[in-house]
């Protein structure tokens, strides 16, 4: 009886002792982490509130498709990265599907993460949409995620794209995107997106689709076919 | 330890009753993410029944995308040990078997932390970031070194450590001992 008595008190140095070394490894690094971006006092989201799609956002495949997946992403989240070669696949099989890529930095996860959406932006303001999706795609490539990716990276990809890279210097350091990236993340929270990738399918009347996660690609196929079938 | 899993898993009933919940357990938390989906492609009435089972159906596949591989083996374990649990609390209640505390509250913790270990399979999402950016307080995620995963591993532990005291019950009842004070 003596070793059932001591059951809970070992259960409970075991959730302590891993919580204890949790801080201990990490320095208590994330004392620095933000704690406002990440699903803004948002307590439930409304898939209406979601920006229209306009011309203003990076679009990938068939502006004019039937069924568009809004996708809000971050460059170093994991999930992310396997995702958007699952979208690369969905738009190459379906050209009646557009694929609208929108900046959902978590902070707090990602340090790094914004300002690689800082790094898209600039090279959708020097390229063109084109340079943005080679841009997001080679950022995609290349990060381990994680905050994996070194910042000197980030004019190699712009010369990589074919940016001139002073240019590019030159807007990575401003703030002229700031405002725009922060009104994706909260446009983000305010549907309901809590983590990424945090996706939404848009059919052609307008009925839209949550869908959370990095999820296979069978699946993502089987909402847009659902999507395709509405008037 | 064995001889109870005998006892318990060899009668077709509690078999299948750790099976199907097993497989209830492992289909939730692959879910988890996308209930509000699941629920809107159901109660769509212009979408086939066909199209409403393939759908939930293909979202189980993401227990190779939506998750990491740690996150990934213990979501399958703690599923295949809640299903154990659960068999082996019904048999020992239907015969009426005395139970202790221990097991009852190890079992709590374990499937508690589990879910919220199940919470931090991706990033930023499911139910533990979703518990802490209600208080403002996601970013505690990132003092723990395995990213939450720390609570999956700690309820599979906890409900191994059930499992185990369950099947010592079954086994060994607890009772009142007749010669408790010796010398």
């Amino acid at each position: 009886m003596v070793q059932n008595n001591l059951v809970i008190p070992i259960a409970i140095v075991i959730a302590g002792a891993l919580i204890a070394g949790a801080v201990f490894f990490t320095g208590g690094s994330a004392s620095s982490a933000g704690a406002n971006q990440l699903a803004p006092q948002i307590p439930a989201g409304d898939l209406e509130a979601m920006t229209p799609v306009s011309a203003s956002d990076h679009i990938r495949g068939n502006p004019n498709a039937s069924v568009k997946v809004v996708e809000y992403s971050d460059t170093e989240c994991p999930f992310c990265k396997r995702f958007h070669e699952t979208m690369k696949q969905v738009v190459e099989s379906n050209k009646d599907v557009a694929w609208v890529y929108r900046q959902f930095p978590l902070d707090q996860l990602h340090k790094k993460a914004r300002k690689e959406a800082v790094a898209s932006e600039c090279a959708n303001e020097l390229g063109g949409n084109d340079a943005f999706w080679k841009y997001l795609d080679r950022i995609f490539a290349i990060t381990p995620a994680n905050d994996g990716l070194d910042p000197a990276e980030l004019p190699k990809i712009a010369q990589f794209v074919g940016l001139d890279v002073a240019k590019f210097n030159e807007c990575l350091a401003s703030t002229k995107f700031d405002k725009h990236i922060e009104d994706e993340v909260q446009n983000a929270a305010a549907t309901g997106g809590n983590g990424t990738p945090w996706s939404i399918v848009v059919t052609k009347s307008g009925k839209k689709y949550p869908l959370s996660g990095a999820q296979p690609y069978e699946s993502v196929k089987q909402l847009i076919d659902i999507a395709l079938k509405e008037e | 330890m064995a001889r109870a899993f005998r006892r318990v898993f060899t009668r077709p009933a509690y078999l299948a009753l750790a099976v199907v919940t097993s497989i209830i357990v492992f289909a939730l938390a692959t879910w988890l993410p996308n209930l509000g989906l699941i629920a809107r492609i159901a109660l769509s009435p212009g979408i086939s029944w066909s199209e409403k089972f393939a759908l939930p159906l293909s979202l189980l596949g993401s227990i190779t995308t939506n998750f990491t591989p740690l996150s990934a083996l213990y979501t399958i374990v703690i599923a295949i040990l809640f299903g154990m649990y659960l068999a082996m609390t019904v048999y020992y209640l239907r015969r009426k078997i005395v139970r202790t505390w221990h097991s009852t509250w190890t079992g709590v913790l374990g499937i508690g932390s589990g879910a919220l270990g199940v919470g931090c399979a991706a990033c930023g999402s499911f139910l533990f970031t979703g518990t802490l950016a209600l208080v403002g307080a996601s970013g505690a995620l990132a003092l723990l070194p395995l990213g939450g995963s720390e609570f999956g591993i700690l309820g599979a532990l906890l409900l191994a450590l059930s499992v185990y005291l369950t099947a010592r019950q079954i086994t060994n009842p607890a009772v009142c001992a007749t010669n408790s004070i010796t010398n």
